[in-house]
């Protein structure tokens, strides 16, 4: 008997032992928290006023820096206590978890935080009932609400109520509507500029005698930048489905699919595929022409306002003397944004005090001074600047993440970037339009099923006709058959029905 | 005695062996030499055997200035493999030894009661609400331990090694009126010694690989774990790479991508590589203790 | 000489245990006792991680909202199932290569597991077998996207190694990409390559535990090496290998995601045959977004497993009572 008790105290001890080491673990990871927070206390809560002390927890997702963890601890965290009296903690999620995975189950399960999104998310999440509404603290958004266009705040309410507080402010209108051409290849062959579809075939067909290495185009989607070869509209997409004219002042749909206007570009991408301006792999390894852009094994690119010089950082590394150019192949049609914002931060349903979150988003544009500290560091120790505002970094660790601040009114350049691609950027968007359908968020609930079935037909028969890989004339019969199958009309109706309402309600 | 035909097949043996071995061994060789390549080699020309422009530069790029959190991963990866298992083999045999009892009426009753498992679950979204919110498994290290206790297939496995072991060595002991705590520990264990030290070593590498309960359970970062830290560079190198994140103000760092992958396999499956041999070691040592017994 | 050896064995064993189990039933509430603890941690583990969060099944059938919670939340039927069995062609289709690419890669998986772990008992020299096993079980780390990387260098159109040496030898080359019979036969020697290692090491240890006497005796007896292998050998595995297809059966209708995203990046073209079940809802419902419409689906893949391993563990009952799984 006392054997046997032997052997059970031996199990038991397994188990104990782990739960110990558990229990240390947790110890020490709430001792030194607590530390920190004692230490700050005493400073933070003099200049915060009547506002009762708050907890917040922002999820940004990526790598967090070394340089991040520290200044989260320090500089960032002392500063939001004293400006809104709330100890903020970061965590990092890599970016697998954004907009489902671990984020979902966070909302699932009730936990406090905030974090960004986009609006296809945010309207799943708002049916569900996982988003706060942040209506009622507009007013906590005062100093935001002056840096970052109204036509943002707008592209995340849905009936009516704010789910979402857009951040940043940068040119993006026409975005992937031109052709980021290699201008060193250009000029190689003689050629100046490309201004049409022609022009551009030419400078394949001599680039492509100089260097056959090289591919032509590092994507499988141009229906954007060959707008001006296969429509007189000036479309724009809702989704892989819906497009709308923008030139036409009403409240029509277009199934983009099932247009004319699919047929003709479908079949101008089935010569580019054939002529292999498109590579045969393309179909296969979507990553590898991302790959071969970047270390200049491509010839040209679809375009944004920020890609000539975002892009000519990547590629320098493997082309020192490359140059990037944004080119139309047409002109006379406006340029068209769905809104200036980067992203927009939600806050959980559950949180206990949503309004200190709006506070906080506040701050993220609040001024020059607090959007460098969050975007650039400390001057001096992450950065300098020089007599110009030129920015030099000190340290290649990203902070609060830039891209995601980004906002015209404060960001800085640094010296790499010339003088005139800065021009051309700030007035990109000058005669640029606001889509039609800014701020429409399609509620798919009562075509969950159709639309789910759709994009099995996207992936399996439309994508692959769609960048030429597949006949037209071959593929689509049985593609169109699928696509009835799977609901297309029941979907665009809805979608129609939907969108004619709330057309209406804007032009009232 | 045909003894030409033995030497023969026995030939044909090593000779099939060496080959799926060199194909097994090829794309290692390859991972090794492409982390050691530059990456616009590796973009223009493809991988090879022997690098590309032979640079540390990756290494450099994914330890950086995270040289000390990749030693605690190690650290904690470590813990957690050697006491996930030893804790899980613990409760594995156990139970794959009831279930083995061949006169125990409800040894079926308990397979059932495993195997069922393994075909239904919950989904995440129970499964991580009673893993926060009840158990408080999350930023503990038992939280990445617990959940892994019973693989049910390593259980089964175990309990087919056990039935391997002739019956008469447990009658007889039985006969000298032994108790199953005794026959467990001082016959099953020893004698399916073989199966232990497999079930172990798959024990090992289940803990060694996992990324889920890290991401799922562990916010505090001292508790991130060597595949979990790889497992969130990987997919945010693959952000990066997209041109989202591409940035304005500052300098902008193109990561390398073909040749941090390669890297990061062989940060991960070096250590297995190294440990193998003595894990083998103790494989064959195993081994010869139960033939002899045997 | 050999077999009359084993059912000599066997027939003393069955003898033994009757005498025993006769005189034991009146203790056995008693003895048995131990037994229950012994399970007991194991059965606490699988309570706690597997069938408390079962009860999250029921949302398969519901509307899930935040704020009614689990048990609150209104019921949606089969409303979940809807999307996948509504487009039977597709159904069907995913279900059918599903259970075509695993019931190739279990007869392929076995039968190499079980031939390398052969293979390598026959072996003498230590070393060798030490490297070998321990080279062969590296492609189990080895994720899929890069064995999908290498493999795209060697299966490429125009750079492939694959391509160039066909061309070389003044062979056409071939589109690997565009046809999707091929790459069943891809996918089949992909797993193999990956998983055969993995597998041998769990034949190998059972082989490590025979007695050895059985073949001293039988090469007393003059067999030769083969007639060795088919007739201890290979017999003495079958139960384990009985085992392990019992345990994959019940996972006949899951797929490996990773697998197939890695190594065919989703090629469109390839759907014909890789299209699997997992595959099929990541391109729907996943990239939709509607993560109630995929546990609805892993739900019918669950169900129709365990109905077949409640078929299969029926036969597997038929050829020895000791096979079957429970």
């Amino acid at each position: 008997m006392l054997r046997k008790k032997g052997w059970l105290g031996l199990l038991m001890t397994a188990v104990l032992l782990l739960g110990a080491c558990s229990q240390g673990g947790g110890a020490a990871t709430t001792g030194t928290n607590g530390s920190d927070s004692s230490s700050t206390d005493a400073s933070g809560n003099e200049a915060s006023g009547e506002l009762a002390p708050a907890k917040l927890k922002i999820v940004l997702y990526g790598d967090e820096s070394n340089r991040m963890k520290e200044l989260a601890k320090t500089e960032f965290y002392d500063r939001i206590k004293q400006e809104i009296n709330a100890e903020v903690e970061f965590q990092f999620l890599p970016w697998t978890e954004y907009a489902g995975g671990k984020t979902d189950l966070m909302l699932s399960t009730g936990e406090d935080f905030a974090t960004y999104t986009d609006a296809n998310y945010m309207v799943k999440s708002v049916a569900k009932g996982l988003y706060a509404d942040l209506t009622p603290y507009a007013e906590a958004t005062a100093d935001l609400s002056q840096t970052v266009d109204e036509a943002s705040f707008k592209a995340f309410q849905l009936g009516g109520k704010q789910y979402a507080i857009p951040v940043g402010n940068k040119p993006n209108s026409a975005e992937f509507y031109s052709v980021l051409i290699r201008q060193d290849l250009l000029e190689e062959v003689g050629m100046s500029e490309v201004t049409s579809l022609a022009q551009l075939e030419e400078y394949y067909d001599k680039v492509h005698a100089a260097h056959p290495e090289l591919i032509g185009y590092a994507g499988v989607d141009a229906r954007r930048m060959l707008l001006y070869d296969y429509t007189d509209r000036n479309l724009y997409w809702q989704n892989d489905f819906v497009a709308l004219d923008e030139a036409a002042q009403d409240d029509q749909i277009i199934n983009w699919f099932e247009s004319e206007d699919f047929k003709n570009y479908a079949k101008l991408m089935r010569g580019w595929y054939e002529k292999g301006i498109i590579p045969k792999y393309a179909a296969t390894n979507v990553p590898q022409l991302q790959s071969d852009w970047n270390s200049g094994k491509a010839m040209f690119w679809a375009g944004t306002a920020a890609r000539p010089f975002e892009g000519a950082a990547t590629i320098s590394q493997a082309v020192p003397d490359a140059k990037l150019v944004n080119y139309f192949l047409g002109e006379g049609r406006p340029k068209i944004s769905r809104g200036t914002y980067s992203t927009a931060f939600f806050v959980s349903s559950a949180a206990k005090d949503p309004e200190r979150y709006v506070m906080f988003f506040n701050l993220l544009q609040k001024d020059q001074e607090l959007y460098d500290l969050f975007a650039y560091g400390i001057q001096g120790t992450d950065y300098t600047l020089d007599e110009n505002d030129r920015i030099t970094r000190l340290t290649t660790d990203s902070l609060i993440p830039d891209w995601l601040l980004m906002n015209k009114n404060f960001m800085r350049f640094d010296n790499s970037v010339p003088d005139d691609f800065i021009a051309d950027y700030k007035a990109w968007d000058d005669d640029a339009i606001i889509s039609k359908g800014a701020g429409f968020n399609f509620d798919n609930t009562p075509v969950k099923n159709e639309e789910t079935k759709l994009n099995g037909v996207l992936t399996e028969y439309l994508a692959p006709i769609g960048s030429g890989f597949v006949d037209y004339e071959t593929g689509y019969p049985k593609a169109l058959d699928r696509l009835k199958a799977a609901g297309i009309d029941k979907y665009i109706a809805e979608y129609q029905k939907q969108f004619s309402a709330w057309y209406a309600e804007q032009h009232q | 005695m045909p003894k030409a035909e033995n030497k023969g097949l026995l030939i044909f043996f090593y000779l099939c062996i060496a080959v799926f071995s060199v194909i097994c061994f090829a794309p290692f060789v390859l991972a090794v030499s492409g982390s050691l390549s530059t990456e616009s080699r590796i973009a223009a020309e493809g991988y090879s055997f022997w690098p590309r422009g032979f640079s540390l530069e990756t290494y450099q790029f994914l330890f950086g200035s995270k040289m000390e959190q990749i030693v605690r991963a190690y650290a904690v990866s470590l813990t957690v493999t050697v006491l996930g298992t030893v804790s899980a083999v613990l409760v594995t045999t156990a139970y794959a030894y009831v279930v083995s009892v061949k006169s125990f009426r409800f040894r079926n009753v308990f397979a059932f009661f495993a195997y069922f498992t393994m075909l239904f679950s919950g989904g995440t979204l129970p499964w991580y609400l009673l893993s926060t919110k009840y158990y408080h498994l999350d930023d503990k290290l038992i939280g990445l331990i617990a959940p892994y206790l019973l693989s049910v297939f390593l259980m089964f496995l175990m309990t087919n090694y056990f039935r391997s072991i002739p019956h008469e060595i447990v009658e007889s002991a039985q006969i000298d009126g032994a108790g199953h705590f005794r026959i467990f520990v001082r016959i099953m264990l020893p004698l399916g010694r073989v199966g232990v030290v497999t079930i172990s070593l798959f024990y090992a590498l289940q803990y060694w690989n996992d990324f889920y309960l890290p991401l799922m359970l562990v916010t505090d970062e001292r508790l991130y774990t060597i595949q979990y830290l790889m497992y969130t560079m990987m997919a945010n190198i693959q952000f990066l790479a997209s041109g989202n994140a591409a940035q304005v103000g500052g300098a902008i760092i193109a990561p390398p991508l073909e040749t941090a992958k390669m890297a990061m396999t062989c940060l991960t499956v070096l250590p297995i590589a190294i440990l193998y041999p003595f894990l083998q070691g103790f494989f064959v040592k195993g081994i010869v203790v139960g033939s002899v017994k045997g | 000489m050999v077999q009359q050896a084993a059912t000599r064995e066997t027939n003393k064993r069955l003898g033994k245990r009757q005498a025993v189990k006769s005189g034991r039933l009146r203790t056995s509430i008693r003895k048995d006792a131990p037994l229950y603890v012994l399970a007991l941690p194991g059965v606490a583990v699988l309570i706690l991680f597997a069938y408390l969060p079962m009860s999250g099944l029921i949302l398969v059938f519901k509307n899930y909202n935040f704020n009614d919670g689990i048990f609150g939340s209104p019921w949606a039927g089969f409303a979940n199932f809807e999307f996948f069995f509504s487009s039977m062609e597709d159904a069907i289709r995913a279900t059918r290569n599903t259970v075509m690419l695993n019931v190739l890669y279990m007869l392929t998986g076995t039968l190499f597991s079980v031939a390398i772990a052969i293979v390598l008992n026959e072996m003498r020299s230590k070393w060798f077998v030490k490297i070998t096993q321990s080279v062969m079980f590296f492609p189990y780390f080895i994720s899929w996207i890069i064995i999908g990387a290498i493999l795209f260098s060697l299966l490429d159109y125009d750079k492939g190694i694959l391509n160039q040496s066909l061309a070389a030898l003044g062979l056409e080359q071939v589109d690997w990409y565009s046809s999707p019979w091929l790459f069943v036969v891809i996918l089949v020697l992909a797993n193999i390559w990956k998983s055969a290692g993995y597998g041998a090491i769990i034949y190998y240890a059972v082989l490590q535990g025979i007695d050895t006497s059985y073949y001293e005796a039988a090469r007393i007896d003059g067999a030769s090496r083969w007639q060795i292998i088919m007739r201890i050998t290979l017999p003495m595995l079958v139960p384990s290998i009985i085992l392990m297809s019992l345990l994959g059966i019940g996972g006949m209708l899951k797929g490996d995601l990773s697998m197939i995203m890695g190594v065919t990046f989703l090629n469109p073209l390839l759907l014909p045959t890789t299209d699997i079940i997992d595959v099929y809802v990541y391109r729907t419902a996943i990239r939709s977004g509607e993560f109630g419409f995929a546990s609805a689906i892993t739900l019918y893949q669950s169900v129709f497993g365990f109905i077949l391993v409640l078929v299969a563990n029926k036969m597997a009952g038929w050829y020895d009572k000791d096979s079957k799984l429970f």
